[in-house]
């Protein structure tokens, strides 16, 4: 009876402790979510997705994203996600996170993901995905622009 | 204690809803903070958007995209008067158009960092749409966006056509700070929640426990059926008017033990225990009593008077028509069983159960296996003796139907007449008169026997105040003992102070065991200081031994009637008595023969220098003092 007792006392603070970290874990950041449909959008044959970014929050975002490995150097990578600097190399895709380097990189990027008044807005450049021969499934096609 | 969880539960219960309470009451407070909050901004935001679209009527006319593209410095000035509205709570205020795709794009910006004139900007477009064709406000609640509370949607008409939308972003810090101070209180009773829900988890707990160790307490682990520790706690609290009492003892026990081992001893045990288990109801209590004898506790029903006796029965055929079996061996055994069918006239349960103990010694007596109850002994005892019943005495007694005869005790040397011995008598209804042998022995121990004692030593009273004479009266040691009894002769003594030293008590039974002596010591001399004489009655034989002398306040000695009886023709008997004599001589204690029924007896008395004498010769025992 007393064992039996104790057995029970160990499965109730069990179950309490399994309840509390229930309770304070955190959702997936919609940050990743968007970036997994757009690298997998974008480079849709490729197995391995070799990635470079140029800020520590890109590079923790991409290397949770499944078939995307970083690589130390952008030359060596096919997907660039750029957030300062305008890096070149004409074999991969670029996408950037802020709308002025976006401006900058128009003849470049295929498009940006970034926070406008707390809303997350994604946006495409037609020329540069007709350069690469891209095209976007139907769900995305409302956020293909011109220009900027 | 079945009250007391009771109570536990409602506190536990009320404690629970308490605080259930205070919890829906502090979200219901935070609930109407934030619509109160909510209120006051969107009213705020009214006023503002109302000015911002003055402000725009005023200086766009026709295409606000055309104007504003084409005026820099219009678009510059416009988005300054925005940026004066904006604060920590209005937090983003912009100025969005539709373009030919149904995209919307910025007009002016009011926030901070600005989004470039034209840039497209990702909304809602179902509800961005429905303000731009119902041209109504809308308050929206932005749950899925981070840092936003509400935004709150204006259109802009020129012309009864919309041109564009106005758009107030309410910041989330303000109910988030509402929330953070009350999250605190919220947590405070998620705490209290999960405390009170381990502390009831360790109560049920210890209450399970605490139960478990009680049931083995009072279980006996052989035959499973409650043990003496449990006969104690109900002893205090039984009700014995509403049981019989039953006790079982297997026959020749031993005799299993011994031949087929203590194994066998044990199962046995166990099998007649799950036996009387199954003959009894679940309102009967069954006890292992100690080594082969059980104890039960048989409720009374209104239907059968006799109920315990026929249970009883019933049990004795059954174990006698059981065969138990061991290790291939037959084994067959028998039940004796004694019964108190009334345990109620008895001084105590104690007492109760020491009579159905006497009944079962009565029972194995007569050749065991066998059913024997207070009332089955009287019918049998009362055929042969013509004993009294328990109820007879107490019919007699309430009837005032015990009385007392009192027998002379003479000087031997004068033949006055120095006291009187009183002797109880139930007077029958005929008239007729029973002696104290056919009912004293079947009231002993019980609370009768304290009744008849009283009226007794009573009536002695009564009688030494009216004719002025010294009265002996017969109590055994046992009552010396017994606390109710001891305490009824002080009552009666320190009431009849007065006359006290008229009384002799005359002490039977004289077998004094030794951690009781001092007891009695100490109880004769507080009677003896009231000025009671202590005699010994019936010396001479039975349990006499001369210990008495050197332990006991004696005063008198009396002679017992078997030595004196034939004084006059053994030898024997005159050597006893003599020395007898001398020795009380030499103590200065007086001497009294009993059973003088002759003249010869009493010559060879006066012979002896015994100092007193009763019998038949000198006077037979009379319902007055004859003076």
């Amino acid at each position: 009876m007393a064992k039996y007792g104790v057995s029970i006392l160990k499965k109730f603070l069990l179950l309490l402790l399994l309840g509390s970290s229930l309770l304070f874990s955190s959702d997936l950041k919609t940050e990743e979510k968007i970036y997994k449909l757009i690298i997998h959008t974008l480079l849709p044959q490729k197995e391995v997705i070799k990635a470079w970014s140029d800020t520590t929050h890109n590079k923790e975002v991409l290397n949770t994203i499944p078939n995307v490995i970083l690589v130390n150097s952008p030359q060596k990578a096919d997907f660039l996600l750029l957030n300062n600097n305008k890096v070149s190399n004409p074999k991969a895709l670029i996408f950037v996170t802020n709308f002025k380097l976006l401006g900058k990189t128009q003849n470049s990027a295929l498009g940006g993901f970034f926070w406008q008044k707390g809303r997350p807005n994604i946006l495409f450049l037609r020329k540069n995905l007709q350069k690469h021969n891209i095209t976007l499934p139907q769900s995305m096609q409302e956020f293909i622009e011109d220009d900027l | 204690m079945k009250y007391l969880a009771k109570l536990y539960i409602f506190i536990f219960i009320s404690i629970l809803l308490a605080i259930a309470y205070l919890f829906i009451q502090t979200s219901q407070t935070q609930t109407l903070l934030n619509t109160n909050v909510e209120k006051i901004l969107i009213n705020e935001a009214k006023t503002f958007a109302h000015n911002i679209d003055k402000n725009l009527q005023k200086h766009l006319k026709k295409d606000p995209y055309q104007e504003l593209k084409e005026n820099k410095i219009l678009r510059k000035q416009l988005e300054n008067a925005l940026e004066l509205l904006r604060s920590d709570t209005f937090k983003y205020i912009f100025v969005l158009y539709r373009d030919n795709h149904g995209n919307y794009r910025f007009l002016l910006d009011g926030s901070k960092e600005k989004a470039a004139f034209n840039q497209r900007l990702n909304v809602d477009k179902k509800l961005w749409n429905r303000v731009y064709e119902t041209q109504q406000p809308l308050i929206v609640n932005q749950k899925k966006l981070d840092g936003l509370w509400i935004s709150y949607l204006v259109p802009f008409v020129i012309d009864k056509k919309t041109k564009a939308v106005i758009a107030i972003d309410f910041s989330k810090e303000l109910p988030q700070n509402i929330y953070n101070a009350i999250a605190p209180l919220n947590n405070i009773f998620w705490y209290i929640f999960i405390a009170i829900s381990v502390l009831i988890f360790i109560l049920v707990y210890q209450t399970l426990l605490s139960i478990k160790n009680k049931k083995e307490s009072i279980t006996d682990p052989l035959t499973q059926t409650y043990n003496r520790n449990y006969m104690r706690e109900l002893l205090k609290k039984i009700n014995i008017d509403n049981y019989q009492i039953m006790m079982c003892d297997i026959d020749y026990f031993k005799y299993i033990n011994d031949n087929y081992g203590h194994k066998a001893g044990d199962e046995v045990l166990v099998k007649t225990a799950q036996i009387i288990s199954t003959e009894i109801r679940s309102d009967d209590i069954l006890i292992r009593f100690g080594g082969e004898e059980f104890l039960l506790f048989i409720k009374r029903d209104n239907t059968t008077k006799n109920l315990a006796y026929h249970i009883a029965q019933r049990i004795r055929k059954k174990i006698e028509s059981s065969t138990f079996l061991y290790e291939d061996k037959e084994i067959k055994i028998t039940l004796s069983i004694g019964i108190t069918c009334q345990p109620e006239h008895f001084k105590s349960i104690s007492e109760a159960i020491k009579h159905a103990d006497k009944m079962l010694y009565i029972a194995k007596r007569e050749g065991r296996n066998k059913v024997v109850s207070t009332k089955s002994h009287h019918i049998k005892t009362s055929q042969t003796n013509t004993k009294k019943s328990i109820n007879e005495v107490k019919a007699a007694l309430e009837e005032k139907r015990i009385i007392c005869f009192f027998q002379a005790i003479y000087n031997v040397k004068d033949k006055n007449i120095v006291k009187y011995e009183a002797l109880v008598r139930l007077k029958e209804l005929d008239g007729t008169i029973t002696p104290p042998a056919a009912f004293l022995e079947s009231i002993m121990y019980t609370n009768i026997y304290n009744d008849l004692t009283k009226i007794v030593l009573e009536s002695v009273f009564e009688h030494i105040k009216e004719y002025k004479v010294i009265i002996s009266t017969n109590l055994n040691f046992s009552d010396i003992l017994d606390n109710t009894i001891y305490q009824l002769i002080l009552t009666e003594l320190r009431t009849h102070k007065d006359l006290a030293p008229w009384l002799v008590i005359e002490l039977l039974e004289y077998e004094i065991l030794e951690e009781t002596s001092e007891i009695v010591q100490e109880r004769l001399s507080e009677i003896k200081a009231f000025g009671v004489q202590i005699a010994i009655d019936d010396f001479g034989s039975g349990y006499s031994n001369y210990t008495i002398f050197k332990t006991l306040p004696i005063d008198i000695l009396k002679l017992d009637g078997s030595l004196i009886k034939d004084l006059d023709h053994s030898k024997t008997s005159r050597t006893i008595v003599d020395s007898i004599v001398l020795l009380a001589k030499e103590m200065q204690i007086k001497t009294v023969a009993e059973f003088v029924h002759s003249k010869e007896v009493l010559y060879e008395v006066e012979k002896l220098k015994i100092d007193e004498a009763q019998g038949f010769y000198l006077a037979k025992p009379s319902a007055d003092i004859l003076t």
